[in-house]
């Protein structure tokens, strides 16, 4: 479709003027992991941080990385979101293409029981579970923090299942008269061409996983195997908060985040190149 | 389309088996628990109906229970429509448009933490950037107290839950946006139909699916309200902004009330359940497929 031009710019303004809201207080985290700690809340707020380009601009960074062991704990973040999303993708597809395209006994209701318990707050079940785990000595492993989010995607089941419906069974009924097996029906039609709702699951599940802090806080003891957001809660005591510090492994934790988003967006763009078939 | 049955299970079992361990058992776990008096540190006590009829009676949950609805209406309605209006822009081939996408998803990835003191630092009626900002431009007699007024303190709490996820809603609108194929578009521009009609007329009904799922999903999204409210308000000032899966979590984390806690979450999820049913009750109506 072709864009007029002061549609573009209105379209532009509206983008810039949501940006601004966005952008700002992620710059104004930025600019924090450059301050020293008696800057940051400084009134009226500076933008150019006082350690910007001076000795010491990275002394944050460094204490971070370094003293607070944040290194490490990229490392076990990185290991179990990447775990546990890519696992939750290849559950939640499976599922979702028996939903959406085979029959069978009780399908009704186990789709019923999947939805109904997204909606259980996990305040409820964090107990039973907590107390599972413990009974088999799986505390203070990262098994707690991988299996239950890989096996249960409500949401992605839910969501893969809406697209796969939409795909026309033309395609599929033509596979069938070729003799095609499920498995491959599923591995070769349906996988290929849910890229772009794959790569957005995968961004929701990874940063779900990431960001997780209350299953880290129960079932996590040893230093050495702390995630980035239990690393978070180091700098914040009963009695005081170190800031700068907070502010700078913030930053930290959003960067890998940051990188997954630009890459799985690129899948997202290519989905959409190559779903021009539906309709 | 009948043709494979048995292997149909296959497909599922891992979901199965993880629904059953995970969130089955553990419910089921936590209904008994709901008819009992338990502090953790020492045995349940079976109390029958009790919790039931405390909550029913409690002037503080019909307080809390008109919060949570309506912070549930300010949540949908405002990210549905704002994630929405910036999706349809972003799916603009435009110069750029890949670098406003990731802006735009920045505040779902931010840590909360970083939210949360942001944010108390815009809203505060001290030097706070948005009283400065409405004072400029019509002269406030003086600053509002957004979290500290018990009439602001929801619906700006909602708003920051609305900044900080819509990106996630606008992200899922893009994809449903993609996958509807231009050339039905064109055509209909072809034939002559302006914008207006080529949106309503053929993207909205074949957005429907992605429209139905989003609204299903957000809804239930906004009845786990848990970080922000953490980080900003504690529910308070006078419980204005507390809403039930912050008062489960009050009741059972800092009171130790597991009983009355596991009550109030089924309470709750008898609530959500009841509002997603009528969606998909309605889902023939509007949507589709």
């Amino acid at each position: 479709m072709k864009t007029r031009r002061s549609t573009k710019i209105i379209i532009y303004l509206f983008l810039l003027l949501y940006s601004i809201t966005t952008l700002f207080p992620f710059l104004w985290m930025v600019a924090a992991s450059f301050k020293t700690s008696g800057a940051i809340f400084e009134i009226p707020p500076k933008l150019i941080p006082d350690l910007l380009f001076k000795e010491g601009m990275w002394s944050n960074y460094i204490e971070v990385l370094t003293e607070h062991n944040f290194l490490k704990y990229l490392g076990n973040s990185l290991f179990i979101s990447t775990v546990a999303s890519l696992g939750q993708l290849l559950t939640c597809s499976l599922a979702a293409f028996a939903f959406a395209r085979m029959e069978f006994k009780g399908k009704n209701i186990i789709f019923a029981v999947l939805i109904a318990m997204m909606m259980i707050p996990v305040e409820v079940t964090i107990i039973p579970e907590f107390l599972m785990f413990s009974s088999i000595n799986w505390l203070n492993t990262y098994l707690p923090l991988i299996v239950p989010s890989l096996l249960v995607g409500s949401f992605g089941t839910f969501m893969l299942r809406e697209f796969y419906q939409s795909i026309p069974s033309s395609l599929v009924d033509a596979a069938i008269m070729d003799g095609a097996k499920p498995f491959q029906i599923y591995r070769r039609i349906f996988l290929p061409l849910s890229k772009a709702p794959l790569a957005t699951l995968f961004i929701i599940a990874f940063m779900n996983n990431w960001n997780d802090i209350l299953r880290p806080v129960l079932y996590i003891n040893s230093p050495e195997k702390r995630t980035v957001t239990l690393g978070l809660t180091e700098f914040q005591s009963l009695y005081s908060t170190d800031w700068n510090l907070l502010l700078t492994a913030s930053v930290i934790a959003i960067i890998p985040m940051i990188i997954i988003f630009i890459v799985a967006q690129k899948y997202i763009i290519e989905g959409m190149v190559n779903s021009g078939i539906k309709g | 389309m009948q043709y494979f049955k048995k292997s149909a299970y296959l497909f599922l079992l891992p979901t199965i088996i993880g629904l059953l361990l995970f969130r089955l058992i553990p419910v089921i776990f936590a209904f008994f628990t709901s008819f009992t008096d338990w502090d953790i540190y020492s045995p349940p006590v079976w109390i029958g109906l009790e919790n039931y009829t405390r909550i029913f009676q409690s002037g503080e949950f019909w307080q809390i229970l008109r919060n949570t609805l309506l912070f549930t209406a300010i949540y949908t309605v405002g990210v549905c429509i704002i994630g929405l209006f910036f999706a349809m822009l972003l799916n603009q081939r435009l110069k750029g448009i890949k670098f406003f996408r990731s802006l735009f998803f920045l505040p779902v990835i931010t840590s909360i933490v970083a939210v949360g003191i942001i944010w108390n630092w815009i809203l505060s009626p001290q030097n706070g950037i948005l009283n400065i900002l409405l004072d400029k431009i019509f002269n406030l007699q003086e600053p509002i107290s957004w979290l500290g007024d018990p009439d602001y303190a929801l619906i700006a709490l909602a708003l920051v839950y609305i900044w900080k996820s819509v990106g996630y809603q606008m992200l899922i609108f893009l994809a449903g946006l993609q996958n509807i194929p231009t050339e039905l578009q064109e055509a209909a521009q072809m034939d002559g139909a302006n914008k207006w009609k080529v949106f309503t007329k053929v993207t909205l009904p074949l957005l429907t699916p992605t429209i139905f799922f989003v609204l299903v999903i957000t809804i239930i999204e906004s009845f786990h309200t848990f970080g922000i409210t953490h980080s900003m308000t504690q529910g308070g000032p006078y419980n204005a902004t507390n809403t039930l899966s912050y008062f489960i979590y009050q009741n059972a984390f800092v009171h130790f009330n597991m009983g009355y806690a596991s009550s109030l979450s089924f309470v709750l999820f008898i609530l959500i359940l009841v509002i997603t049913w009528i969606n998909f009750l309605y889902r023939k109506k509007w949507v589709n497929y």
